[in-house]
Order: structure tokens, then C-alpha cells, then sequence
């Protein structure tokens, strides 16, 4: 075996890679890390700025310490990013190959249901969703995976359909294999990796859309520690304690760049199908862009 | 059989010294140590022919990219190239500029990805003629469009100039990229595999074209191919060349018919429909 | 070009009476009683019979969802509960403004998306290329409230150099110079995201044509670095169009966030308040005119992807 060399482009994938490892550690491992009981608050004590004794971050409008605050709040906003990538990933695989594999009616049903779901900004369809149910991590992690779910079937989609025109499935099926077989061994090895480097890919964009939902009042409330949360807990402070009330944002901020930067990371390691430069139909050559951009 | 080496003097191929391009030892190298051109000396005189014949990755195409200064992103090039006494290697990029499309002309492999896809083909004609001064002005350049398309045996020039190159059959494309390489009346015309992207029928044309521009306007031509038959239609000089070197260089009709190089004759053997 | 339009004029239509059947559907069902949110506790039991016969919601699905589908074509899209007013009359003017500010947004995503792109398309492996990725992936992960908070933050509180929010200062004059300055932190709040993603697109797809047989061919002619390099961008540019209806969802997403944070009384922030009020015909009509704009920009974006590049319009 050749040893792994220490190389720009490993120590690319490795340094986000540890970085996101550590992450979901902190958050996991939150009632040992947190100096301080997050719901605990001492009015006494509300708004110090970062670097007062004993509070090295600073604490909020109800004197609850910020730094064990944005810990915990690790748990929830990690949460509603992680869970809808992984039901998306599933639920659009399944569509995706489910699609693929089926008649000319059903692709065309998949493909106009993508057509019109994609006419909605992300968010909006995030908020549409959002603001049915009521407000929590639930709504969260339902609406996000609303979202993400069209995309990934997309992606499994187009590699069940490339598949599907090659031989081995024309060879497999002429032999007698039935369907359930023939999905498990043919088509899941092919269209497993590209999805799965695909949803990496999601989890920053999803981080943030959980933020930004709980943020809006749609997602996890207060006084439930969430990055998202927390910002809107803190905007009333925005103009008398800045330093205080940016902190949830440079996290978030932080979270979604090693996040963002393993997904690239990844990306161009194993390579994907989709293209870059424009196709022949802009419809479909925005779609493809999609897959790769969003 | 004997695999002679090249004759230094290349009397054969471009006769006296004067001759329009002199190539001396020239060598190019990539990163991690590709010689693709390894000593190759070639010279042409004004008028003539001279073919460069071999696989791909003999360096055929390199040495027809090296003439013109567009060797390739990190290439070393070693040795000397010149064009009717001028040292091609010593200009830079701006003078050099001047050169390629006026004095020398260059057709590329594919005219699919060598024809801008986004402009017309007339604009793009126009911007050459404008950009050597061989046109002053728009309207002249655009009155000189249909002519020039019209000497590269283009049928009805007026409605092809109107067209993106994507409306235009393999041929067509062809012709107009060739209009684009001799507008400027060129000295030297470089041709990197032009007939390969075509149809048999249209082969034919192309190659005439070529022979035709020889005769009525004088421009002597580099022309690159893996393709015995094209190098036959031809004539002039024909270079044989495997792995960056030249093994053999002499007339076609010798070369072709009684090789000495066993490379050469392994070559005409292959050829389909060759006599044993 | 026109046949290529109307095509896709002709294919939008369907996609909008899909977006229209799920901007009904998600309000429809909403839960809860609107009627007897209406009326309060203590109403006559006739007045429950009367209203929901009044509001039509006696009706079956099928035909609410045609009912105010006509009454949304002819620009009725019912009354705003908290406002008091048509909703058409609210979202209008909200458009107008929310416009504004995705238009400079849009001019810094272009501005900035190509310079960054171009800088690390030229030099690929020197310091320019390294700069070039870093920032775009930078601009790409910033959320757009966490960026929003951080330029207020930083801006208006901190250097005091720009407001913190609204369109125009209370007691200020007014005028085009007053709008700029309270536009800039909102736009660039906005434009990171589509500005990192235009940047990664535009020195893949440039660096690709620099290096391409095109760029040869031209060089090949004669024509100088410059016209090169112009011609370059040139090919380079239908893959940003390509992209453009991405950038302008990133945008219009952004949009919600940047005018709450910034008190841009644009669309954005009027559904963040309806839906804070639970306002639901404003937020159906806000959703489906936002929709229905973001479709029709598409729409735009293909026409200007099919005039740059005419291979599309085959």
C-alpha cells in the first residue's frame, strides 16, 4: 500500500473533514463541554461582553452564559441540518430510482412535479411548509426535507436512467433476476455514490436553512438553545451589544464553510456527472447546474 | 533497408538556403519529461509543399503549433525557426501576433471548436482583415467577406457569411475556416489534419482546394496527417516522423513508393488496399 | 428566436398553474378555524352559518381553488387581515421595492461574480487562483442573516459609516444618493451567496475556453491578447445564464432575511410579518406573486441565455 502523502489536496479533504468530525463531537458531547446549565440565567449578570470573567463569550438578554448556550444550541441546529439530508437522501433515492426505472408516465410525473417545485425559491418553499405545522425541530427537519428531497431525486434520477441504458441491466433482467434484486445489485452500487456525494453537499445549505427557519419564528423556539434562535433572541441587542449579538452568526457562518468546503472537498475528489458549461437546453442544463451548485 | 538518418542539409526537401521556413533541431519538452519533438529539422520553400506524416504522438502536430508559437501551456522549446530569414522564436507575443494570420495561416484540426460559435462567420472574417489592416474599416471588410469565402470554394458566400457556424455542414465550416487562415494572403499556410473531421466526399474537395491556392496564389503549405492517401494527393515533401523524430524525408512519390526507412515502409504496408 | 420563446412561454404554463395548485393547497390547509378565528368567542350561532357561506369555504376544494384563481387573474387576490386593505394594493408597492434592492444585489452578484471568477481563471495556480477559491467558497457558505447581522453590526454600529436600516433617512433629503446609502448593506447581505456561486461557475467555464482550441484558433489568427480575451468571456459567459436562475433563487431567498433584518419594506418582509400575524391571504397572494415573478424571470434569463448563445435556440 502507498502511503497517503501529506498533500494540499488531502490535507484539503482532511482538515474540513476533522473540523466537521469535532463539530458534531462538541455538540454530542454538550453537558460535558458547557461550563454552564444553558436554561440557567442570572439577570443579574445579562449582556457582559465576551471576554468578561468567567463568561468568555459573553452572555444574552437573560444572563444564560453563551458559551454553553452555543453548544447545546450545536445539538438542535446540527440536528436540523443532518436529519433532513439523511431522510431527503433516502426518500429521493428511492423516488429518484423508482422513476427511473419506471414508464414514460411516471418519469414524465416526477419530472413536471420537479419542474414545479423548483419555481419556488428554497426558502419560500421552507417557510410554505414551515408555517403548516407548528413551530419546533419537527418543522424543521419536515419542511428541509420537503426541500431537499426533490433535488436528490433528481440526481438518482439521471444516474438510474443512464444505467438503465446500459447492457448489464438488459443482461441481468433477460436472465430472469426480479426487480428487487436487480435494483439491490445493479442499480444501488452505480447511483449510491453519486447521491451520497451530492447530499454531503447539502448539509451546509441545510445547517443554514435550519437556522434561518427557527430564526423566522418556523422552526425550534425559544428558550430552546438553536444558533438560528439564539440570533433572533439577540437582534433586539443588535444596536447596543453588537459583539454579543453577532456571535450565533459567526457560528453558523463557521459551521457552514467547513461544511461547505468538506462537500467541495469531495466533490472534486470523486468527481460527478453533471456538468459545468451550458447544455443544449437551458431548462435542462439549469438543472444539472442545480444538482452541482445548490 | 537502411533507417538513414535525416539529411542535415535537407537539400531534397526545400532546396537552397532562402528557403520561406527553416526548422533547426528544434525540440519541444512538457512537464515530467515528455520529448514530444526531439532534433527536427525541416526546411520549405516559398511555393511548396512539404507534408508531415505520422500517428499521433509522433509530434506532428506539435512541431505545426511550435512553427506558429502556440506550442502548449509549460512547453520548453529548444532550436530555431524561421520564416523567410526572420527568427520566429526571438519575437514576443506581440510581434508574433503580426505574423500569425498575415504571414502565416493556420488551419485548425476541428473547424467546430476553432469558429467562434457565438458570431457569425462574415464578423469574424471582417475582424481579421480589420485587425491586419488588410481591410480599412467596417464596410470595406465587410464587402471583402463574400469573396475571400467565395476563393475557399464557398457556394453562395453572401448567406454563409450570415451564418453561425453550427448552421453549417462539416464541409462548409471547412472552407470557412480556410478563408479565415488565407484572407490576409498569407506566405505559409499550416494545415493540421483538415480533412480528418470530413467526409470521404468532401476530402477530395478540400485537398484540391488546397492544390489550387498553391497554384494561383503561391502560398506554400505545412500540412500535418496520419492519412497515407492525403500525402499521396498532395505530393511535394513528404517527413516522416515517430516519436518526436523525422526517420524519413524525401519526394512523396519516393518516399511513399520505395521507402528506405523501415517505419516508412511499415507505414505504406498498413495501408488498406496496399499491394504485399 | 420568437418560435424559441413562444415555446417556452407555452411550456411555463403548466409549471404555473402548478405553482398556483400548491400555493392554494398549502394555505387550504392550514389548520385551524379561520371562521371562528374571525369572529371571536361569543357570536351568534347563525353569524358561523353566514360567514362560512360568505367566505365560500362551504364549498369543495376543486371549486375555492378555481374561485380564487379568477379572482387572482384579474389582480383580486382577496383582503389582507391585518391590513385591512386588498392585498394587491400591499404587495404591489412591496414588489416595487424588493426590486430595487435584488436589482443592485443582482449588479454586485455580476460585478463582483466575474472579476473574482476572471482572477482566478487567468492564474489558476498562483496567488490570484488561491484567492479566488477561497473567497467564493467563503461567499457561498455566508447565510444571509449572518452576514446581514455582522455588516450591521460592524457598519452602522460599530464605524457608523452606514445605516442600519430603512429605505430613506426620516429627516434626511431623500433623493437617489440617500437610497444608495441605505441600499449597499442590504445588497451585499444578499448578493455573497449568488456572488461566491457566479464566481466558481464563470473560472471553470473561462478557465475551460482559455484553454481551449477556441483561444488557439484566435490567437492562431493573429488578433491580439486583448480581442482574445474578450472572445473568451464572450463564450465564457452563456454558463453564467446558465446558471442565473439559480443565482436569482439564492437571491430572492436572501431577500427574506436581508429585508427583515434591514426594515426594507419589501416583499420579504411583508411575508415575515404575515406570517408572524398569520395573515393567510397575504401570505398566499405574497407567495404565488414571488413565485409567479421568479418563473417569469426565468423565463427572462432563458431568452437572454438564447440570444447570447444561438446553438440554444435550435
Amino acid at each position: 500500500m502507498t502511503p497517503t502523502r501529506w498533500t494540499g489536496r488531502n490535507l484539503g479533504l482532511v482538515v474540513p473533514g476533522a473540523l466537521a468530525v469535532l463539530l458534531v463531537l462538541l455538540a454530542l458531547a454538550a453537558p460535558l463541554v458547557a461550563p454552564y446549565d444553558p436554561a440557567a440565567g442570572r439577570l443579574a449578570d445579562r449582556l457582559l461582553d465576551p471576554g468578561s470573567p468567567g463568561h468568555p463569550l459573553g452572555t444574552d438578554g437573560q444572563g444564560r452564559d453563551l458559551l454553553s448556550r452555543l453548544v447545546w444550541a450545536g445539538r438542535a441546529s446540527l440536528t436540523g441540518g443532518l436529519v433532513p439530508v439523511t431522510v431527503a437522501t433516502v426518500a429521493g433515492t428511492l423516488l429518484g430510482i423508482a422513476a427511473g426505472l419506471g414508464g414514460r408516465l411516471t418519469e414524465q410525473a416526477l419530472l413536471r412535479t420537479l419542474d414545479v417545485l423548483y419555481a419556488f425559491p428554497g426558502v419560500l418553499l421552507a417557510i410554505a411548509v414551515a408555517s403548516l405545522l407548528t413551530p419546533g425541530l419537527g418543522a424543521t427537519v419536515l419542511a428541509l426535507s420537503v426541500v431537499l428531497t426533490p433535488a436528490v431525486a433528481r440526481v438518482a434520477f439521471t444516474e438510474t436512467r443512464r444505467i438503465r441504458s446500459s447492457e448489464y441491466l438488459e443482461a441481468a433482467r433477460v436472465s430472469g433476476a426480479g426487480w428487487g434484486a436487480l435494483v439491490l445489485r445493479q442499480v444501488v452500487p452505480v447511483v449510491a455514490p453519486v447521491v451520497l456525494v451530492y447530499a454531503s453537499s447539502l448539509v451546509g445549505l441545510a445547517v443554514v436553512y435550519a437556522a434561518g427557519l427557527s430564526f423566522l419564528g418556523l422552526g425550534v423556539a425559544p428558550p430552546t438553545a438553536e444558533w438560528g434562535a439564539m440570533l433572533d433572541e439577540l437582534r433586539p441587542s443588535l444596536l447596543t451589544h453588537p459583539w454579543v449579538a453577532v456571535l450565533p452568526a459567526l457560528v453558523i457562518l463557521a459551521v457552514s464553510v467547513v461544511f461547505n468546503t468538506l462537500g467541495e472537498a469531495l466533490r472534486t475528489r470523486i468527481g460527478d456527472a453533471a456538468a459545468h458549461l451550458p447544455r443544449a437546453t437551458p431548462a435542462a442544463a439549469r438543472r444539472a447546474a442545480k444538482q452541482v451548485t445548490r | 533497408m537502411s533507417s538513414g538518418a535525416p539529411d542535415p542539409t535537407n537539400r531534397e526537401a526545400g532546396g537552397p538556403p532562402g528557403a520561406l521556413l527553416e526548422v533547426e533541431t528544434l525540440g519541444v519538452e512538457y512537464p515530467g519529461g515528455v520529448r514530444a519533438v526531439d532534433g527536427v529539422s525541416l526546411a520549405l520553400r516559398a511555393g511548396g509543399a512539404l507534408v508531415l506524416l505520422g500517428e499521433s504522438g509522433s509530434g506532428k502536430t506539435t512541431v505545426a503549433r511550435t512553427v506558429l508559437g502556440l506550442p502548449g501551456r509549460g512547453a520548453v522549446v529548444t532550436g530555431a525557426v524561421r520564416l523567410a530569414g526572420t527568427d520566429l522564436r526571438a519575437l514576443d507575443e506581440r510581434a508574433l501576433s503580426d505574423v500569425r494570420g498575415r504571414r502565416i495561416g493556420y488551419v485548425p484540426q476541428d473547424p467546430s471548436s476553432s469558429l467562434d460559435p457565438l458570431r457569425r462567420i462574415g464578423p469574424q472574417l471582417a475582424e481579421v482583415l480589420r485587425r491586419h489592416g488588410v481591410a480599412d474599416g467596417r464596410r470595406a471588410a465587410r464587402a471583402a467577406v463574400p469573396g475571400l469565402l467565395a476563393t475557399a470554394g464557398v457556394p453562395d458566400p453572401e448567406r454563409v457569411a450570415r451564418a453561425y457556424p453550427h448552421e453549417l455542414s462539416g464541409g462548409l465550416r471547412q472552407r470557412a475556416a480556410i478563408a479565415l487562415a488565407i484572407c490576409c494572403g498569407p506566405e505559409l499556410l499550416i494545415a493540421d489534419e483538415p480533412t480528418t473531421a470530413l467526409d470521404a466526399l468532401v476530402r477530395g474537395r478540400i485537398l484540391d482546394l488546397f492544390t489550387t491556392l498553391r497554384a494561383d496564389c503561391g502560398i506554400a503549405l505545412l500540412l500535418v496527417t496520419h492519412d497515407l492517401a492525403v500525402a499521396r494527393r498532395i505530393g511535394g515533401t513528404v517527413a516522416v516522423m515517430r516519436a518526436g523524430r523525422v526517420v524519413e524525408l524525401g519526394p512523396a512519390e519516393r518516399v511513399l513508393g520505395d521507402p528506405d526507412h523501415s517505419f516508412t515502409a511499415a507505414l505504406v504496408a498498413a495501408e488498406p488496399g496496399a499491394r504485399r | 428566436m420568437t418560435r424559441f420563446l413562444l415555446r417556452r412561454l407555452l411550456l411555463a404554463v403548466p409549471t404555473l398553474l402548478g405553482v398556483t395548485v400548491v400555493v392554494f393547497a398549502t394555505v387550504a390547509l392550514v389548520p385551524g378555524d379561520p371562521v371562528a378565528a374571525f369572529l371571536g368567542p361569543g357570536a351568534p350561532p347563525g353569524a358561523r352559518q353566514e360567514l362560512t357561506e360568505r367566505l365560500g369555504l362551504d364549498q369543495p376544494l376543486p371549486v375555492r381553488y378555481a374561485d380564487w384563481l379568477g379572482h387572482a387573474l384579474t389582480g383580486d387576490l382577496g383582503t389582507s387581515i391585518s391590513g385591512q386593505r386588498p392585498v394587491a394594493d400591499l404587495l404591489f408597492p412591496a414588489l416595487g421595492q424588493t426590486l430595487t434592492l435584488t436589482a443592485a444585489a443582482f449588479l454586485l452578484v455580476l460585478a463582483g461574480g466575474v472579476a473574482l471568477g476572471a482572477l482566478g481563471a487567468l492564474r489558476p495556480r498562483g496567488p490570484g487562483g488561491r484567492i479566488s477559491g477561497a473567497l467564493s467558497t467563503l461567499a457561498v457558505s455566508a447565510p444571509q442573516y449572518s452576514v446581514a447581522l455582522l455588516l450591521i453590526a460592524v457598519f452602522a454600529v460599530g464605524l457608523r459609516w452606514l445605516p442600519a436600516g430603512g429605505t430613506h433617512d426620516v429627516f434626511g433629503s431623500g433623493g437617489p444618493a440617500d437610497l444608495a446609502r441605505h441600499l449597499v448593506l442590504p445588497a451585499v447581505a444578499a448578493a455573497l451567496v449568488p456572488l461566491g456561486l457566479t464566481a466558481r461557475v464563470f473560472r471553470a467555464s473561462l478557465g475551460t475556453v482559455l484553454a481551449g482550441e477556441l483561444a488557439d484558433s484566435l490567437r492562431a489568427r493573429g488578433l491580439r491578447p486583448a480581442a482574445v480575451l474578450r472572445h473568451c468571456v464572450h463564450n465564457a459567459s452563456p454558463a453564467l445564464l446558465t446558471i442565473g436562475g439559480l443565482q436569482l433563487a439564492y437571491l430572492l431567498e436572501g431577500v427574506v432575511f436581508v429585508e427583515t433584518l434591514f426594515a426594507w419594506p419589501g416583499i420579504g418582509r411583508l411575508l415575515y410579518d404575515a406570517l408572524t400575524a398569520r395573515d393567510l391571504p397575504l401570505v398566499q397572494g405574497g407567495v404565488l406573486v414571488v413565485a409567479v415573478a421568479f418563473v417569469g424571470v426565468n423565463l427572462l434569463v432563458d431568452a437572454a441565455h438564447a440570444a447570447i448563445d444561438p446553438r440554444v435556440r435550435a
